[in-house]
Order: C-alpha cells, then structure tokens, then sequence
C-alpha cells in the first residue's frame, strides 16, 4: 500500500466519524428541544378555520347567493368605521386578546424551548435524561450521606444549577461541605457538560422523631 | 428523533405571531387612542376604493360579480390543504424498517430487518433488570436513516450514568447481532409509577 493509499482511507474514516458526529449533534439539540408541534396545530386549525369561512363566502359570492354571515361590503365598511360602531372597552378588551394571541405564537416560534433535559456522554449514539430523573439520583446520593430519610431532602436541578435542601434530624448535625462534595462526586461521574454549580442549603431547624 | 419539521413550524409561528400581533395592536390603538380615528377611516377608504376599482375592473361584462371571488376561494382552498399538510407532518417518521439491503449479489431478492427485531430484543433485556421500570423502543426516520429512539423508565434513585451505560452496552451487543450501527437515541425519563413506587435499594 502507497502512502497516498494510507491517506486516502484515513481521511474517508475521519470524515465518516465527523459525518456521525453532526448527526448525534443534531440529535442532540433536538432532543433537548421543544418541537413546537402542539402550537403549531393550534395555529394551523386557527388559520384553517379562518380560510373555511372565507372560502364559504368567497364561493356563495362567485355562485351569486347571498352571504351567509356578513355580505362582503357590509363587513368593509364596518372596517372603515371602526372606533365610532363599537364601545370602546370591547373593542380595546378583543384588541388585547389578539395581541397576546400573537405574543404567545411569536414567543413559541423565536423562544429556544429548552426541555428540562440534559446531555450524558454515550458510547453509542446520545444519551438524554429528564431533569427528574438526575435529581432523584443526586437526592439518593445526598441521603444517604447525611443519613436522613427521602422526605429530608429536596433537589432541584435545573440547566446549570442545582440545588441541594435539607433538612437534618434533630440532634444529628449534617455537614454542609460534605453533601456537596458527595453531589458533585455524583454529577462528575455522569459528566455532564457543563457541570451545574451545586448549592447546598442544610435549614437551622431539625426534623424530630426521624 | 423524528422527521417534525422544527424550522418550518417555527417560521410559520413567528409569521402568525407577527400577524395576530400587527392587528390586535392596530385595534387597540384604535381604541386608546381616538385621534388615530380620523387617518384610519382615510387609509380604510382609500383602500376600499382600490378594491372596489379592481372588483369593477375584473368583471366581466353581464356577470353580477367579479371573477376575483372564485380566485379567493380557490386561494383559500390551497391554504387549508396547505395547513392540514402542515399538522400531517407534526410527529412523522416512525417506521417498520429498521435496516434494509438491496445490494445486488446475484441472488433474487433483497433483505430487510423489520424495527420489530431491535425494539423487542432490547425490551425484552431491559424489563430483566430490576432497576429499570419500563421501557419502549421505536424506530424512527432521521435524514433518510432509520435510527433507534430507547425511552427508559428506570426506578427512583437510580444514577442515570449507570443506566446509559447498561443501554449502550445493550444497543453495542445488538450491532453485532444486526451488522450495521444505526443512530441511538436514548431518553431516560420518569413516570407516575417511578415517583410513588420504591426507591431503589443500596446494594
């Protein structure tokens, strides 16, 4: 084999490897992301809606019946005349429930709608897990340092932090450095990138009869 | 994992915000604001007078009406066809082949994997281990390769690391099983029954 060989098939597999990384890349970001599918078939049944009745009208106007609801040049001119025909309350109220109809649908298509998920680094393809599912593990861990029981301790792990409640047995003190070290020894060996900052807050007041 | 359009369903939102958001301003500043009132019946008769001119323009002689109408109608049969093509595409892409081969070696026909393979060989090992609740397995399309979507259910408590790892080993066994590595995507989620049920137990 000539070293141009060589070459050759090293760079095929290296730029295969790149090919599967982009693609667990890809996947990666959409696994930790909304679809947005639910508001867009609201969207699209409110647009599909809409066109139905315009269609109804357009048709019995081009069949030459009259309209069913609103004749075409009624509706215009009550257009034409609008702050004077309606109490301005209603007016103002059905102006401001468009307006946040439409905050709502903009914000859901520019917002980034990052799902309560984090990367773990896989052997095989990507690894996503629920932000839920981390804090149990991390709330077991912490547990079992402080030896108090499940209803002692509270964690909330959100995209880059996590927060550590506890709430020690009366007459049993809980170190507060070592909960921490013993949840970040957790989060380091699930490698997630970045690592959240850990807080850990042990309340004044203890638990008794635990 | 799967063949939702996400940057489509995003440019049409942001599009029907920006609409819904340009007349619901429009109408409370109609509201608010009553000297608007004056410009706003000047710019709705202009425009009315535009149309009208175009309506006249465009009927034709002995018709009562302008054959503008059936235009909009059939405009707007376009645009329902349109978004039921849009909602059709929310969620697609799950299919019943997992791995397909049409190389030519001589022989008549070709062989195929049904996602049926993968998606019960690795339920089957992962509802053996006592950490694991549930799991579900589906095949899905990405970027025109089937691809494996692994949704594991493990009990409370359990390191999700552990759990990755136990899946890749299992997906890794089944490549050599099926001879070729498809994309993997593994979900680790909770359910009702993980947060009631019993905590897993320090070994």
């Amino acid at each position: 084999m000539s070293g141009t060989d060589y070459r050759e098939d090293y760079d095929g597999r290296a730029s295969a490897y790149e090919a599967g990384d982009r693609l667990n890349d890809r996947l990666a970001l959409r696994e930790t992301r909304s679809s947005r599918a639910p508001a867009a078939i609201v969207a699209a049944v409110l647009v599909s809606l809409i066109c139905l009745y315009i269609l109804l009208e357009a048709a019995l106007k081009a069949i030459g019946q009259p309209a069913w609801l609103l004749e075409p040049r009624d509706f215009a001119a009550w257009l034409n005349q609008l702050p004077e025909n309606v109490p301005t309350l209603i007016l103002g109220t059905s102006g401001v429930l468009i307006l946040f109809a439409g905050l709502f649908f903009f914000l859901q298509g520019v917002l980034p709608g990052h799902l309560h998920r984090h990367v773990l680094p896989s052997r095989r393809g990507i690894a996503v897990v629920d932000d839920e599912v981390l804090a149990s593990s991390l709330a077991l861990r912490a547990r079992t340092r402080a030896n108090v029981t499940e209803e002692q301790v509270l964690v909330t792990v959100s995209r880059t932090l996590v927060e550590v409640q506890l709430r020690p047995t009366s007459g049993i003190p809980v170190e507060e450095s070592a909960i921490q070290s013993a949840v970040e020894d957790e989060l380091q060996r699930s490698y997630i990138d970045p690592m959240p900052e850990v807080r850990v807050r042990v309340s004044t007041s203890g638990v008794v009869g635990q | 994992m799967n063949e939702t359009p996400r940057v489509l369903n995003r440019v049409l939102l942001t599009l029907i915000g920006l609409l819904l958001i340009g007349v619901g301003a429009t109408t409370v500043a109609l509201a608010a604001v009553p000297a608007l009132a004056g410009s706003w019946h000047a710019l709705t008769r202009g425009a009315g007078a535009g149309i009208e001119s175009v309506l006249d323009a465009t009927t034709l002689p002995g018709q009562r009406d302008s054959w503008l109408w059936i235009v909009l109608a059939l405009v707007m049969l376009v645009l329902i066809v349109l978004m039921i093509a849009w909602v059709a595409q929310q969620g697609k892409g799950r299919v019943g082949t997992l791995a397909a081969d049409y190389n030519d070696d001589g022989g008549p026909g070709a062989v195929e994997l049904g996602s049926a393979v993968a998606e019960q060989a690795l339920k089957a090992a992962l509802l053996e281990r006592e950490e694991i609740l549930h799991a579900t397995i589906t095949t899905y399309v990405f970027r025109g390769t089937p691809g494996l979507r692994i949704r594991v259910l493990p009990r409370k408590g359990v390191p999700p690391y552990l759990v990755a790892e136990q899946v890749s080993d299992l997906v890794e066994a089944l490549d050599l099983v099926i001879g070729r590595e498809t994309p993997v995507v593994i979900s680790i989620g909770t359910s009702a029954r993980a947060r009631l049920g019993r905590p897993e137990r320090v070994h």
